[in-house]
């Protein structure tokens, strides 16, 4: 089975565990939602404010959510140490690390449609279809930017009991481009782009996500010499 | 096989003053080990000899501290993959996750390691392991001996020409016990090559040809299998 097989047998593999427990799915959900929820009391009732932020608010929804899901992701192949029996079979690492990279993508993309009308509506933004459409694009392209390294030192910090404060410490740092990129795209979608700056905002979110998926797929065969 | 052939043929495993150590503690220190193909050897030794961190230095699992390592005459630093495609290893754990069914975890383990495996033909391994009536459920309320018993079908599965079993016969009740011991005498037959690392002597000791007594990281003795019952007993 060539390198693209075995990553989607990961990605199907990981679907399915995600449908039969959707535990994670419904906890980092409820998680992202309370987030904007907090934010929007800690601003207050002010909506010019509210509408400002928005932006910011419904990107440091998805970042503080993905470190959530990231660290699950890899919770459930420790459970009984199933990483270890996929290792041992003649599978490519980065098979393994592209498969897991996929899946944990696809279920930071299903955040959007969750956590896109509650930050619409609490935070009072109006938007119409084309402009939800650019934002889920946006959200795409976050989600595989943050979803690269995050894949990476989840598997490194995944047998390591203090994982829960390493995952965010490692990963926040490096997806500072990412977390730019989105907040101002993001924002300009909500607010208006009168100079049409967010293709600039996309492009760099685009790039960031082709080299950490580069790097991080490269670093990965090394970063688990020691098993994971 | 003439004698010559057979003498020119690589070993199984050849270890050359391979080590682990974990910060400051040796787990294994300079062992010398040669397994011949189509032998089965027996690690021995009491907790923390040992045993399982060789086992999982030869699957791989570990990177050497010192030493090297050569299976079935190949380097596993720069043939990775196909000695993965030689060996398999059960080892503690199970490897199974807890929500898929026994049926599908087989055939997630057959797809990523680029084995074709029809649903009839993993309906029939699981018949050899009584897990066939259990196929569709989720492996997360199976008792311990049929997670085993599930794992233990990798060997089956993936057509090792190397078995590394670390305490093969654990959480097994007798007729699981029985059926690994027939497996293993199957294997025998087969030339394939079996290392278990073991604390059940009387039932592993008839198994092997030659049995390894493992101290603090140290290789302390050889000989056979009723050699190693006089020297230690039933008990390690």
């Amino acid at each position: 089975m060539n390198l693209l097989g075995q990553a989607m047998t990961v990605v199907r593999k990981d679907l399915l565990l995600e449908w039969r427990g959707k535990g994670r799915l419904i906890s980092v959900l409820l998680f992202g939602v309370v987030t904007l929820l907090l934010f929007s009391f800690a601003v207050g009732p002010d909506s010019t404010l509210l509408r400002a932020a928005a932006g910011g608010f419904l990107v440091l929804a998805l970042l503080l959510s993905s470190t959530l899901g990231l660290s699950e992701s890899f919770r459930v192949e420790q459970e009984q140490r199933a990483i270890e029996g996929l290792l041992l079979l003649p599978v490519d690492p980065i098979a393994l690390y592209y498969g897991k990279t996929l899946s944990n993508t696809l279920f930071l993309m299903l955040l959007a449609p969750v956590l896109t009308p509650v930050g619409l509506i609490l935070y009072s933004v109006e938007l119409d279809l084309k402009g939800l459409a650019v934002l889920l694009g946006l959200w795409t392209l976050a989600a595989a930017g943050l979803s690269a390294p995050g894949t990476l030192y989840a598997a490194m910090t995944s047998r390591l009991q203090s994982q829960d404060v390493l995952l965010p410490l490692l990963l926040f740092p490096l997806v500072i481009p990412v977390l730019m990129g989105a907040v101002k795209s993001t924002t300009l979608i909500l607010t208006g782009d009168p100079m049409s700056q967010v293709g600039s905002w996309a492009t760099l979110l685009a790039s960031f996500a082709i080299i950490y998926w580069s790097l991080c797929g490269l670093l990965f065969p090394h970063a688990i010499e020691e098993g994971i | 096989m003439s004698t010559r052939a057979a003498d020119s043929a690589p070993l199984a495993v050849q270890t050359t003053s391979l080590g682990k150590r974990f910060g400051r503690q040796w787990a294994l220190a300079h062992c010398d080990l040669e397994v011949r193909p189509g032998e089965v050897l027996l690690l021995a030794g009491a907790n923390g000899s040992g045993k399982t961190t060789l086992l999982r230095l030869i699957a791989g699992l570990y990177k050497p501290t010192q030493g090297s390592m050569m299976i079935y005459g190949m380097d596993p630093e720069q043939e990775k993959l196909a000695c993965r495609r030689t060996l398999t290893l059960v080892g503690h754990d199970n490897y199974l996750y807890s929500q898929l069914s026994a049926l599908e975890m087989l055939q997630v383990w057959t797809r990523l390691g680029g084995m074709e495996l029809a649903e009839e033909q993993a309906i029939e391994l699981l018949r050899e392991v009584d897990l066939d009536d259990r196929r569709d459920y989720p492996v997360g309320g199976f008792s311990a001996g049929m997670r085993k018993r599930l794992t233990l079908l990798r060997t089956r599965l993936e057509k090792p020409k190397l078995v590394l079993l670390d305490e093969p016969f654990s959480a097994l009740d007798a007729a699981g016990q029985n059926l690994i011991e027939e497996w293993i005498e199957g294997y025998r037959t087969a030339g394939k090559t079996v290392v278990l690392a073991s604390h059940n002597l009387p039932r592993s000791t008839k198994l092997c040809d030659r049995a390894i007594l493992l101290q603090q990281g140290q290789m302390l003795w050889q000989g056979t299998g009723n050699e190693l019952l006089d020297h230690v007993g039933t008990t390690v």
